[in-house]
């Protein structure tokens, strides 16, 4: 099974300071594999692993992708190759203009019968791009996946929501969205990291994105105040006094 | 001169924090000091990382890692887990086999690990009565009639030696006396017959076991004996340059988790109406604790350096030894003291990394020999004729 | 004032978005994917999704009502089938998805950014503006409608998933975004055992418990329906008392808008601390119980 991994590069978010002016500065914050992309990654390699098949990954993200180093840790984690741009024009692309990106990153790729997505991107968390990629592509998709096993070729999974499991089966292919609990991602090794160095990485500037939301500001929220009263394990009395008071 | 790290270091690094940050929360990190050692799942997710083929050599399956990089994974885990644990001193015990010993011995190690996870080979030398004065070693091995050989004797502060599965020993041959200069090493399987361990209690390092090891009439074959004849011990003493740079390594994680603790609770702690950051005494201890981490990581680094280039630290690393260790507990000692009463309590993990570091002073050779093989060497420097 | 297009599944979300509709346009659609709520909207479509069939599915019928009734404005429930049928709308009309909106003014839509580290303001340049929502930002308002309802013909896709079978997960634990108080745990629980002391704390304060994602996802000790955060519930008790939790932003967003936090954890230094009304600095073993017998 060919599968391919759609992911996204992103600043540290640990790392991003608020300035004064309740602007967001990333100017310390190194790029990073966007958290819930990790499993998307783990979930193709074990799927490519189990099926004698093979995995490569996909990228759409802001300038941060250039960086040497975030390659190899994409690629160290089992992707034999990775297609991506890595373009200050894609930051805050919406998803539509990331999908766009993504569907053109997958013409490079040639055939596939997979793309696995994250459950959705440490920035805009939208859920939206596997769906809008699948529009394009013209193919079905699923989101909130936690197991895929393949059946010729077709695959077989189950969607795991707040209140029932649905077990579906994906014509190929197919765009699938995965749940963090599909896969752990693995803690990966020198050997991995090491072998990650010598398969290609093809990363570009993109040519134009096609804006379908106009980003007017990004600040951060104005905390809402809160008391701060710290007290001892000694002074359940006066925490519980003030419970109370806030449930009455 | 260059002091930044590759990509790869880096990664690597990442990875070590992604273990860390996975598997050792504060209640296992306890358990592992009451139960002197380390859950099976985690040393399996060490071996299953890779992390504990890292410095054996490729014929075995071993990952060729430079000391540099070695050092600084270690630094890492003991930083980012603030606890001992046993794997780089388990990785040499299985260096030491597979740099010296014949390919069945290696592979046999090798299985060993693949199949558990834990410590495979515990090094035993020191004695009752030989530290570092190792003339004074009398576990011997003599020679029968058959062909065979058997071993007498005891050896003491064996680290890992509850856990591994083989010991490699070092005895002298035939003669116990002190004259006798001749030794061998010996792989000799934990379940052999006439083997027991003590467990020795330690004032801190609980995590990892050091044991008592007794030997009465152990059966050997030729089989069991690691390279040359009469030769052990000048084979073993190779590798105890770069085990006295991960001691280094070990603890200066350990004291840098201390340092990470403290610093930060002094900023967090109001007294008077301001943090205690702002007050200079505690300034000056913590500047004097920075500095200490920055020399040791700086000299540690060096001496990595030296060694992956080929060069001997005998001094250096001996220097380095008893700098760091000394300092390292001084940070520990500091932190203890920015926390205030607070620090000799349970209640945070400083008592338990100043017991550790404590240790370190004597781990590969205590500070004051140290300085007696430095002290020798700097004499030889600087004498003009 | 324009005509809005609401696309839900659950009753909550058709008549919560329904009535957000009613305050930014003058005319309310709304296609529900299942049954459809009666007196929300000025005309109901629904599409019952046939047995073997997968709700997203609905996607070509829903198609069918949004070219009909070329809405200028569509809300989607942000849920599992929603999502998907409203994302290949917009990609169809040329639109990006603006999700998980909290604010609205004008073509001028607020959401998170990183979580909750920012709010972002931007404008649907499509000719058609795609918001997921859960309503909350619509407060009280009322929905009001016709009580017809259309049921669209089902239109299978060229290429349909098939529905193998299902399996119900047993609903455990309250609604939380109606509980007036929410005890939640977090990571600093010992063993799944400790749960019973949020229970009892819950129990005597009438409130309901909920966890942090690692809590339910990693450890399953509490159903998915009860983490707390920017990809699971978001609410807003009186009183929400965070126990054993860091107060990582993520698990924050959840609860930012409570009106008391109260949080319990052993570590000093925990970012929960900066963000409460009151804390505890201490061992929740022993807290916990001590605090349920206080009230």
């Amino acid at each position: 099974m060919k599968i391919v991994a759609a992911i996204k590069v992103v600043p540290d978010d640990e790392a991003i300071k608020v300035a004064g002016d309740r602007s967001l500065d990333a100017s310390k914050a190194k790029e990073k594999i966007s958290t819930y992309d990790l499993n998307a990654i783990e979930a193709g390699a074990q799927l490519a692993a189990a099926t004698g098949g093979n995995l490569v990954a996909i990228s759409a993200s802001y300038e941060g992708a250039t960086s040497k180093k975030v390659q190899k840790d994409i690629l160290a984690r089992g992707p034999e190759e990775l297609f991506a741009y890595g373009d200050a024009k894609l930051a805050t692309a919406d998803s539509l203009a990331t999908a766009k990106a993504l569907q053109t990153l997958l013409a490079q790729v040639g055939d596939y019968d997979l793309v696995l997505c994250g459950d959705g991107s440490a920035d805009m968390f939208a859920g939206a791009v596997d769906a809008q990629l699948a529009a394009l592509l013209d193919v079905p998709v699923v989101n909130k996946v936690t197991k895929i096993t393949p059946e010729g070729d077709k695959v077989v999974v189950e969607r795991t929501l707040d209140t029932v499991v649905e077990e579906i089966e994906v014509p190929l292919p197919a765009v699938i969205s995965v749940s963090p609990e599909i896969a752990q991602p693995r803690i990966t090794g020198m050997k991995d990291i090491m072998a990650a160095g010598k398969k290609p990485a093809h990363v570009d500037a993109i040519d134009a994105v096609e804006a379908a939301v106009e980003v007017a500001e990004i600040k951060a929220p104005e905390a809402a105040p809160r008391k701060q009263e710290i007290f001892g394990e000694d002074d359940v009395e006066k925490f519980a006094a003030a419970l109370a008071e806030a449930i009455r | 001169m260059d002091f930044s790290l590759t990509d790869e270091q880096e990664l690597l690094l990442e990875s070590i924090d992604e273990f860390a940050e996975r598997y050792f929360d504060e209640d296992t990190i306890k358990a592992m000091y009451a139960n002197h050692g380390c859950p099976d799942e985690i040393g399996e997710a060490y071996r299953d990382a890779g992390f504990g083929y890292m410095g054996l050599p490729e014929s075995v399956g071993g990952i060729d890692t430079d000391y540099l990089t070695l050092a600084l994974m270690t630094e890492r885990l003991y930083h980012k887990t603030g606890c001992m644990t046993p794997f780089m001193t388990a990785m040499l015990a299985m260096k030491d086999i597979a740099d010296f010993g014949t390919e069945e011995q290696a592979q046999m190690i090798i299985e060993a690990y693949n199949q558990s996870g834990q410590c495979a080979a515990a090094l035993g030398i020191s004695e009752p009565a030989a530290g570092s004065d190792n003339n004074g070693m009398t576990t011997v091995v003599k020679k029968q009639e058959d062909g065979t050989y058997i071993m007498n004797g005891q050896k003491t502060w064996v680290t890992n030696g509850a856990v591994a599965q083989f010991f490699l020993i070092i005895a002298k041959d035939e003669d116990p006396s002190y004259e006798n200069k001749s030794y061998s090493m010996w792989l000799v399987p934990a379940k052999s017959e006439g083997i027991s361990v003590g467990l020795l209690e330690k004032v801190g390092q609980q995590a990892i076991a050091f044991t008592d090891l007794f030997l009465d009439n152990v059966k050997l074959t030729e089989a069991n004996r690691v390279g040359e004849a009469g030769k052990g011990f000048y084979l073993l003493m190779k590798n105890f340059e770069f085990e006295r740079c991960l001691v280094v390594a070990q603890g200066l994680g350990q004291a840098q988790a201390a340092m990470d603790d403290a610093a930060n609770y002094v900023s967090e702690r109001n007294v008077f109406g301001r943090p205690l950051a702002t007050n200079p005494l505690v300034r000056d201890l913590l500047v004097e604790a920075e500095t200490i981490l920055e020399n040791v990581r700086t000299y540690l680094y060096k001496c990595c350096w030296m060694l992956d280039n080929g060069q001997s630290i005998r001094s250096e690393v001996a220097m380095l030894k008893r700098y760091a260790t000394k300092g390292c507990t001084r940070v520990a000692d500091i932190a203890m003291s920015l926390y205030g009463g607070l620090g000799y309590t349970e209640e945070v993990r400083i008592g338990r990394i100043w017991r550790d570091l404590r240790g370190n002073e004597f781990a590969g050779g205590a500070v004051e020999v140290m300085s007696y093989i430095a002290g020798r060497e700097i004499v030889k420097k600087y004498k003009k004729n | 004032m324009a005509k809005v297009l609401v696309l839900a599944e659950s009753a909550d979300a058709q008549r919560a978005l329904a009535a957000g509709a009613r305050t930014i346009g003058d005319e309310v659609v709304l296609v529900a994917v299942g049954a459809a709520e009666t007196g929300v909207a000025d005309k109901a479509y629904q599409v019952e999704v046939p047995a073997g069939a997968v709700a997203d599915d609905a996607y070509p019928a829903v198609q069918g009502v949004f070219d009909a009734e070329a809405p200028a404005v569509v809300l989607i429930e942000p849920a599992a089938h929603t999502k998907t049928i409203g994302a290949k709308l917009a990609a169809k009309a040329g639109a990006a998805i603006i999700p998980n909106i909290t604010a609205l003014e004008g073509d001028v839509a607020t959401n998170m950014y990183f979580g909750g580290l920012a709010a972002k303001k931007q404008t649907a340049t499509s000719g058609v503006k795609f918001y997921t929502t859960n309503g909350a930002l619509f407060g009280d308002a009322a929905a009001s409608g016709t009580d017809a309802v259309e049921t669209v013909a089902w239109v299978a896709p060229a290429k349909a998933l098939v529905l193998k079978g299902t399996k119900e997960v047993p609903v455990e634990g309250a609604d939380l975004t109606k509980s007036d108080v929410v005890v939640a745990v977090g990571r600093g629980f010992a063993e799944e055992a400790q749960i019973q002391l949020a229970n009892d704390l819950a129990a005597k304060v009438g409130g309901d418990v909920g966890c942090s994602r690692p809590v339910a996802e990693n450890l399953g000790w509490l159903p998915r329906n009860l983490y707390v955060g920017v990809s699971g519930v978001q609410c807003a008790p009186k009183a929400y008392v965070a126990v054993g939790i860091s107060g990582q932003m993520q698990h924050m967003v959840g609860c930012q808008d409570s009106k008391a936090i109260f949080a319990i954890n052993k570590d000093a230094n925990a970012p929960i601390f900066k963000q409460c009304d009151y804390g505890i600095v201490g061992d929740l073993a022993k807290v916990l119980p001590a605090l349920t017998a206080a009230l």
